[in-house]
C-alpha cells in the first residue's frame, strides 16, 4: 500500500516536473546545454557518476532481502563512503591539474587547451591511484569509529575463539600473519574479503 | 622529453577527447580495466590465486561497464538525446535546423575547428565515397557561409545537448545498469574460467591453516 502511494507520488512529481519545464520552454535545460556546449569539464561526468553511485549502490544493497542486516549495513556504508571520498577527490585532482596547467602555460595562448587536457589527466589519475589510496587510508578508521566490523572477519574470529583443544595438543605459540586485511584498497584484498553480498565488485 | 610532454599536454586531439563525455568515459574505463587488475597483480602481499581471482574480477567488472556503455548508452542516448533536443526542447531552432543528426554536426564541428580556411574548403570539395556527392552538397548555405569565416559558429547548444544526453546516459549506464549486469555476469564468468572454485579452495585451505596454527585460544585443560 505504502509502496503504491510512493510510486503514485513520485510519478505525480515527475509529471509535474516535466510540465513545469515544458511550460518554462525548457529554459533550465537550454541553459545547461549552452554551458556544457561552451565548456564541458571532464570532472562533470565523473562527479555525476560518483554522486548517483553513492546514492544508488547503498540503496540497492539495503534493498537486498536475502542478506542479514549487519552485512547489509556494513556493505552499504562502505559503498557510500567510497563515493563520498571519490567526489571531492575527482574535483580536487581535476581542478588542481587545470590550475597548474594555466600557470605553466600562461601567455603561450595554449593555456585553455592545456588546462582541459591536464584536468582530464588529473581525473584519470584520481580514478586509478588517488581514490583507491584514499579509501585504504580513510575507510577503515571511519568504520572502526562507527563500530562497524566486516561481518566476514567477525565470523572468523568467532570460529577461532570456539576452538577447544586438549592440553596435550598444546603447541607453542606461533605468530602468524592475519589472513585478511580489510579495507586495504591498494592491495585490493577488499575485493576478496568484502562480505559476499550486494554489488560487491566494482570501481568507484 | 619535455617537448614530447608539452605536445601531449597541448594536443588538440586530447582536448577533443577531454571535452567529449562519451570518449572521456570510454578512455577512463579502459584505463581502469587495464590499470586496476595490473596493480592487483603486482601486489606482493597477496597469494597468487587470490591475486588472480581479484584481478580477473576487477577486469571483468570494468570490461562489463565498457561493453554496456559502448553497446547501449552511446548510440541510444547520443541519437535519442539529439532528436529530443531538436524536436522538443529547441524545436528546430538555435542551430538544430541545420543538422539532421549527430554525425552531420560532428563533421561540421571538426571542419569549423580547423583554423585553416583553405583546408576546410578542400575537405568540402571532396566526394563522399560510394555516394557520388560532394561533402559541401550536404551542408546548407548558412553552414557553408560560416565555414568561410575565420571563427565559424560552433553551435554550442547542439554540442551541449549531445553532451547532456551523453552525461545522463553515462550516469544511468555506469552507476545503475552496469553494476546490475556485471553482478549477473561476473560469477558465472569466473566459474567458467575456473577461478571461483580455486579461490574458495584457497580460502578454505588458508582458514584451516590459520585455525591449526593458532590454537592458543580458550585452551582447556
Amino acid at each position: 500500500m505504502l509502496q503504491t502511494l510512493a510510486k503514485i507520488f513520485l510519478f505525480r512529481r515527475y509529471i509535474v516536473g516535466i510540465t513545469i519545464m515544458a511550460g518554462n520552454n525548457f529554459q533550465f535545460i537550454k541553459k545547461i546545454c549552452k554551458s556544457l556546449g561552451e565548456n564541458n569539464k571532464p570532472t562533470y561526468v565523473v562527479m555525476s557518476i560518483a554522486a548517483v553511485k553513492g546514492i544508488c549502490r547503498p540503496t540497492f544493497t539495503m534493498m537486498d532481502k536475502t542478506e542479514n542486516p549487519e552485512t547489509k549495513k556494513y556493505t552499504a556504508l562502505r559503498e557510500g563512503l567510497t563515493e563520498v571520498i571519490a567526489i571531492p577527490a575527482y574535483w580536487t585532482c581535476g581542478e588542481l591539474s587545470g590550475k597548474i596547467a594555466q600557470k605553466v602555460f600562461k601567455g603561450t595562448g595554449l593555456e585553455k587547451r592545456a588546462a582541459t587536457n591536464l584536468m582530464f589527466m588529473g581525473v584519470c589519475a584520481a580514478a586509478l591511484f588517488v581514490i583507491p589510496g584514499l579509501c585504504s587510508i580513510v575507510i577503515k578508521p571511519i568504520m572502526d569509529a562507527l563500530g562497524l566490523k566486516n561481518p566476514e572477519e567477525n565470523k572468523k574470529s568467532v570460529k577461532k575463539t570456539d576452538i577447544t583443544i586438549p592440553s596435550q595438543m598444546k603447541t607453542p605459540e606461533i605468530s602468524t600473519q592475519p589472513l585478511t586485511h580489510i579495507n586495504t584498497y591498494p592491495t585490493m584484498k577488499a575485493f576478496t574479503t568484502r562480505p559476499q553480498t550486494g554489488l560487491k565488485v566494482g570501481g568507484l | 622529453m619535455i617537448g614530447a610532454i608539452k605536445n601531449i599536454v597541448t594536443s588538440s586531439q586530447l582536448a577533443n577527447v577531454a571535452q567529449n563525455t562519451a570518449q572521456s568515459v570510454t578512455v577512463e574505463t579502459t584505463l581502469k580495466a587495464i590499470g586496476r587488475p595490473g596493480f592487483i597483480l603486482i601486489d606482493n602481499d597477496i597469494d597468487a590465486d587470490t591475486k588472480q581471482y581479484a584481478a580477473a574480477k576487477e577486469f571483468l567488472y570494468q570490461a562489463t561497464c565498457l561493453a554496456v556503455y559502448m553497446a547501449l548508452i552511446v548510440p541510444v542516448f547520443k541519437k535519442g538525446g539529439f532528436k529530443l533536443a531538436k524536436n522538443i526542447i529547441f524545436k528546430n531552432t538555435q542551430g538544430f535546423e541545420h543538422f539532421k543528426n549527430v554525425k552531420e554536426y560532428t563533421h561540421y564541428r571538426k571542419l569549423a575547428e580547423n583554423p585553416n580556411i583553405e583546408n576546410r574548403q578542400a575537405s568540402l570539395a571532396k566526394i563522399i565515397p560510394g555516394k557520388d556527392v560532394k561533402v559541401k552538397d550536404q551542408y546548407d548555405g548558412v553552414l557553408l557561409n560560416e565555414l568561410t569565416k575565420e571563427k565559424p559558429d560552433l553551435f554550442t547548444n547542439v554540442k551541449g545537448a549531445v553532451e547532456l544526453s551523453n552525461l545522463i546516459g553515462s550516469v544511468l549506464g555506469l552507476a545503475i545498469l552496469a553494476p546490475q549486469v556485471s553482478h549477473a555476469f561476473i560469477h558465472p564468468a569466473l566459474k567458467l574460467l575456473g577461478l571461483e572454485d580455486k579461490n574458495k579452495k584457497t580460502d578454505n585451505k588458508q582458514a584451516d591453516k590459520n585455525s591449526n596454527t593458532t590454537p592458543n585460544f580458550n585452551v582447556k585443560a
